[in-house]
């Protein structure tokens, strides 16, 4: 079991009688600089303190034109934490490869992170958010086809000798020959983020890389996806390692259940009613009809439908409580998900400094050591005999 | 009426739904990114006159093939292919919306082949200060009240409906039920193909239009709000001889909102 902090560096200052969405059109004179500069310092000061804590690694991501994540350049933050951190991984969750043009720079750019880490970068590869392709006017109807070839143009890089060639429908490069390469051989380990594509898990199963669930869905949905995941490898021949598996969720922890409510479910609702408006905007031909089709099977069920806390509470889109009960919840369903990997939001919404890291010392010392003896490495994880199809 | 029978024609994308019927010169009609074909009056009237060829795109109703489409030219080479499958040297063509545009980009680069032009609503160019509305997320509700000039029109009613259960949903599409909501994604995933970057526009198409030989007619929904006004006007003057009409009570899904008096405009034309 590994355990990483990821942080979203959400907006926590949209002005209360705004009621619009948080992306694409989220007015920018709404961001006030000097937010800015206090909360970029203190969330990149959260996820350092998580290396203190004994994480195995932290995450960052990649959102453009949003009040939700305040990253369009995740490669930024990951190499200011390739200096300031010393031990742990750096999982950059992940570039949004058709947005950039020629993909060579993903390959320079998480090369040169690997390099100053040495050899501590994870390599998230995405599609893109919905949103995405209408703030950079990106046609959705290539999506797939331009990260097929980015991935394609990036592996190359790092694991063929250049300079070579690569001609494909998208991308045309005469002259291939990415400087630095990557301290990890043959490359860094790849993720890839997902909302339950089919195309996306079967991309992972045949790449042997690792598929992480993205939150904010009940967890049936998470289930569902993981299962799928673990059949596509099956169709590829093997049989999935936890490790190829995460699960992000975000995670509150105080002294008392109800400390921990009170303390949290503001933040939480800023986050849900404020932040995720506008997430799930799907633009037209971005995934396939058979994928759409299975991913509406968990639409009625994202987070922005919640209306109360039980329902949140109930359905696991956050895991919020005593060490106990969140110890109790963590492992329920780590061994029903059969996820090695747990990627913990500590901070979200509004959730305010000295919170945060509180939960991030109360997680740390009192849950995962716990989790870790519960869950060793290389062990398999899944209760249910037979759950792999 | 029905007096159009549906088949299927083997082209080098795939296999297109075409619809024809009646008896008369050929006239190809080219439906709007909204797909429509299927029962509409428009046809049934046209055909009384002409040879109604009315093709459904790729990735449209069952054509197949949209896979292989990546921009307006491939959309003119598989319009060939079309006319080459059913011998059609030089017929008139009626375009809606995406398919005026669509007519007006054969006609520029392929002006033989279109004998006489008409475009209702045509998208296709980019005025500054008159940007075409966005067609790519909003709610239907709003795209309603660009489409039709009468609100009460049964299919702007159920545009409405719709949105009401999205916002119900917490604005989210995924709130229709899927087998509503899987064509309108195809339709608008294959116009996405053709039209979202560059915006429901080629940079290159104005400085083509002088080559266009056919007779030409633009015609403007007057409440149109999708496309402003200065788009018909721009059409009308530079390509060589256009008239334009302005047809009063009338929006942007002219085809289906007033059948009868576009029929009418479009047999006159095509007949004088």
């Amino acid at each position: 079991m590994r355990f990483f902090s990821f942080h979203l560096m959400p907006y926590p200052a949209l002005p209360d009688d705004y009621d619009g969405p948080a992306w694409v059109t989220c007015p920018n004179d709404l961001f006030d600089p000097k937010v800015g500069n206090e909360v970029y310092n203190r969330y990149l000061d959260e996820l350092v303190y998580a290396e203190e804590l004994g994480f195995d690694g932290v995450c960052v991501n990649e959102h453009h034109q949003n009040a939700y994540g305040l990253m369009p350049s995740p490669n930024l933050m990951a190499s200011i934490l390739a200096r300031q951190t010393k031990r742990v991984k750096i999982a950059v969750v992940g570039n949004a490869l058709p947005l950039y043009d020629p993909p060579t720079r993903v390959a320079e750019e998480f090369a040169m992170i690997d390099n100053i880490s040495n050899g501590r970068l994870i390599a998230g590869f995405v599609v893109g958010g919905g949103p995405e392709y209408y703030s950079f006017s990106i046609n959705p109807a290539h999506a797939r086809e331009k990260f097929q070839e980015a991935h394609d143009i990036i592996i190359k890089a790092w694991t063929e000798p250049g300079p070579q060639e690569y001609i494909g429908k998208h991308y045309r490069l005469r002259f291939l020959n990415t400087w630095p390469r990557p301290v990890q051989q043959p490359h860094p380990e790849v993720w890839i983020p997902g909302v339950g594509s089919l195309e996306t898990m079967e991309f992972v199963a045949r790449h042997h890389y690792a598929y992480m669930g993205i939150p904010y869905f009940h967890i049936d949905v998470f289930d569902r996806s993981f299962r799928l995941f673990r059949e596509a490898c099956e169709r590829e021949g093997y049989t999935y390692e936890p490790k190829q598996a995460g699960w992000l969720i975000p995670i509150y922890v105080a002294e008392t259940d109800e400390e921990a409510r009170r303390q949290y479910e503001d933040h939480f609702w800023y986050f849900v009613k404020r932040l995720l408006p506008g997430i799930n905007i799907q633009p037209p031909g971005y995934t396939s009809l058979r994928s759409m089709e299975n991913i509406m099977k968990g639409a009625n069920t994202f987070a922005i439908s919640l209306d109360n806390w039980k329902q949140a509470e109930e359905g696991f889109y956050a895991v919020v409580g005593s060490p106990k009960t969140v110890l109790e919840k963590l492992e329920q369903n780590l061994s029903r998900l059969g996820t090695g990997n747990l990627l913990g939001l500590f901070q979200l919404g509004t959730l305010p400094a000295d919170l945060t890291r509180r939960n991030l010392e109360l997680f740390a010392n009192e849950v995962m050591p716990k989790l870790r003896e519960r869950f060793p490495d290389g062990k398999a994880m899944l209760e249910t005999a037979g759950a792999v199809a | 009426m029905g007096a159009m029978t549906t088949t299927t024609v083997a082209t080098q994308a795939g296999g297109v739904q075409l619809r024809r019927g009646g008896s008369g010169e050929p006239l190809v009609y080219l439906h709007s990114a909204g797909g429509e074909g299927e029962g509409l009056a428009l046809l049934d009237r046209l055909a009384e006159r002409f040879d109604v060829v009315a093709p459904m795109f790729p990735g449209f109703g069952e054509s197949e093939g949209i896979e292989q489409i990546d921009d307006m030219e491939d959309a003119v080479f598989h319009l060939l292919d079309l006319f080459e499958q059913l011998d059609l040297v030089s017929p008139a063509v009626l375009g809606m919306s995406l398919g005026g545009w669509m007519g007006i980009e054969l006609a520029t680069r392929y002006p033989e082949r279109v004998s006489k032009l008409v475009v209702v609503n045509p998208a296709g160019l980019y005025i500054e200060g008159a940007e075409i509305k966005d067609l790519f997320g909003r709610s239907p509700a709003e795209m309603a009240e660009d489409l039709f000039a009468d609100q009460s029109h049964p299919m702007a009613q159920m545009m409405h409906q719709v949105s009401v259960s999205m916002s119900q949903a917490g604005g989210s599409a995924l709130a229709i039920p899927f087998d509503l909501l899987k064509p309108q994604l195809q339709t608008m995933a294959a116009t996405a193909r053709l039209a979202w970057d560059p915006y429901l526009h080629n940079p290159k198409l104005r400085k083509r239009l002088h080559r266009i030989t056919a007779p030409t007619l633009v015609i403007r929904g007057k409440e149109d709000t999708l496309i402003p006004a200065a788009h018909a006007q721009a059409y009308a003057r530079e390509i060589p001889g256009a008239k334009l009409v302005e047809m009063p009570n009338a929006a942007h899904l002219i085809a289906v909102e007033r059948p009868d008096e576009l029929a009418e405009l479009v047999i006159d034309f095509l007949s004088s």
